[in-house]
């Protein structure tokens, strides 16, 4: 919760790294920094990870009245005078309106609201920072959408697990890797709140998506557009160039990419 | 996921039973009654196994359900090679799926069984003495020859209509899912490695 000290990166840890767990963007990100270095540099690390992401959240909270993307919706701030990043988010939300047939709308709610993208997108540049800085092996987890990179402190790959959509505590999937973006969409969190942006009604038929690819701010829009999209979205995921998924439907099927990394 | 379809595909060729539960939604149930006993169910090795049906090769539309929960909808037994050798069960398997409603409903899983493609072992859910569900909990991982049949019949997919989705491993280092608000996270495994570490 709060920021300090972790004791998993205290000199009592019998694998090297740091890990710890904030709440920030109203969800719990945890960071598992697994490089051998010294401990006041993973501190440095971690801390410029989640002054990042509250800098974000400041910015891009549609729940912050004062808010970039606020004061844009309400026409109180001209677009040409937002700052980069939001411009550069907005372009990439058309972007994917258009990849995605309207499934994924930035405007789904009526005003302007690209969180579908910003959480995976602020994760993304979070993890490609730790890299410049030489923080080679790390896991970030928002909310459940993870980047990895590396190896974890035990020297293997990441394993990820993919939530079980009916239990809380289990997984129906693992996946292993050293370079993944992994996204996942679901229904069975707050019911079926995602909405198909055609019909202006609750998306029905997928429980939840995940999708596997190098940018999680690409992989989390194409999850939760996937979900919009019904069961139609398992056929349009299978047309994804240079994205893996796994899909559970509602009756509780389990459909995914041959070539899903799988541990 | 993929590995164990084709691991059932492979099993069928020489295989014995297949059972498919329960029909698409305007189709009755072809659960069967269950003759005998069900003692601790063992996939019936070697014995008069009556005909045993070939699993299909071309994605069954019988086989999807819109039944809502999970565990419920069709799925197929594999059966054991006459030649397989059974061990006991390494680690029991635990399951919450028990269906709610109807008479005294419970689940028998057998023991793993060794056949030439792997390990198989199977979970049963009865009610009274019918069989409403079947699961596998192992199939056979790595077969060049399953391999070669996954891509023959399954295309791109796991599987047609896909498996039944299954608990897995925990052993991970962190869970992907749609964890939304921090009372959601409490109660996730993601908030249970998290505190672990």
């Amino acid at each position: 919760m709060a920021p300090g000290p972790d004791p998993g990166g205290g000199p009592s840890a019998t694998r090297p790294g740091l890990r710890r767990v904030e709440q920030v963007m109203g969800t719990a990100i945890s960071l598992n920094l697994a490089d051998d270095l010294p401990a006041a540099e993973l501190h440095e690390l971690a801390g410029d990870v989640f002054a990042w992401l509250r800098e974000v959240d400041a910015r891009f909270s549609t729940y912050r009245a004062d808010s970039e993307v606020c004061r844009v919706d309400r026409g109180e701030l001209p677009l040409a005078a937002a700052g980069a990043d939001l411009r550069a988010v907005l372009a990439r939300c058309a972007d994917l309106w258009k990849a995605t047939d309207g499934f994924f709308d930035a405007y789904a709610t009526g005003r302007l609201d690209p969180s579908g993208y910003v959480k995976g997108w602020a994760v993304q540049v979070a993890s490609d920072r730790l890299l410049a800085a030489g923080a080679a092996n790390h896991c970030l987890n928002a909310g459940g959408d993870v980047r990895v990179r590396g190896r974890s402190s035990t020297g293997r790959p990441w394993r990820i697990g993919v939530r079980h959509p009916w239990d809380a505590m289990s997984t129906c999937l693992v996946l292993a890797g050293t370079d993944l973006a992994v996204a996942t969409s679901g229904v069975y969190e707050r019911g079926h709140h995602v909405l198909d942006p055609r019909r202006a009604a609750p998306a029905r038929g997928l429980r939840s998506v995940t999708v596997v690819g190098s940018d999680l701010g690409l992989a989390d829009a194409y999850a939760t557009a996937a979900v919009a999209m019904g069961p139609a979205g398992i056929g349009w995921l299978d047309g994804l160039p240079a994205h893996r998924h796994a899909v559970v439907t509602d009756d509780a099927r389990l459909l995914h990419s041959t070539d899903l990394p799988l541990a | 996921m993929r590995r164990a379809l084709l691991a059932i595909t492979g099993l069928a060729a020489g295989t014995t039973a297949m059972v498919v539960l329960k029909g698409s939604p305007g189709t009755s149930p072809v659960a069967q009654d269950l003759p005998v006993a069900p003692a601790p169910v063992v996939p019936a090795p070697a014995g008069p196994t009556p005909a045993g049906e070939d699993v299909p090769a071309a994605p069954s539309p019988e086989r999807t359900s819109a039944s809502p929960r999970p565990g419920r909808t069709a799925t197929r037994a594999p059966a054991s090679r006459p030649s397989g050798t059974t061990r006991t069960p390494s680690a029991p398997r635990t399951t919450t799926k028990a269906p709610p409603p109807a008479p005294t409903t419970r689940t028998v899983t057998g023991p793993v069984v060794e056949n030439e493609y792997g390990n198989v072992q199977v979970q049963i859910t009865l009610r009274g003495s019918r069989i409403v569900d079947v699961v596998a909990l192992e199939l056979p991982e790595e077969t060049a020859q399953s391999d070669q049949r996954s891509e023959q019949v399954d295309g791109r997919y796991s599987g047609s209509s896909g498996l039944v989705v299954q608990r897995q491993s925990a052993d991970v280092d962190t869970v992907s899912g749609a964890t939304a608000t921090s009372t959601s996270y409490k109660r996730s495994l993601q908030a249970a490695i998290d505190r672990a570490n």
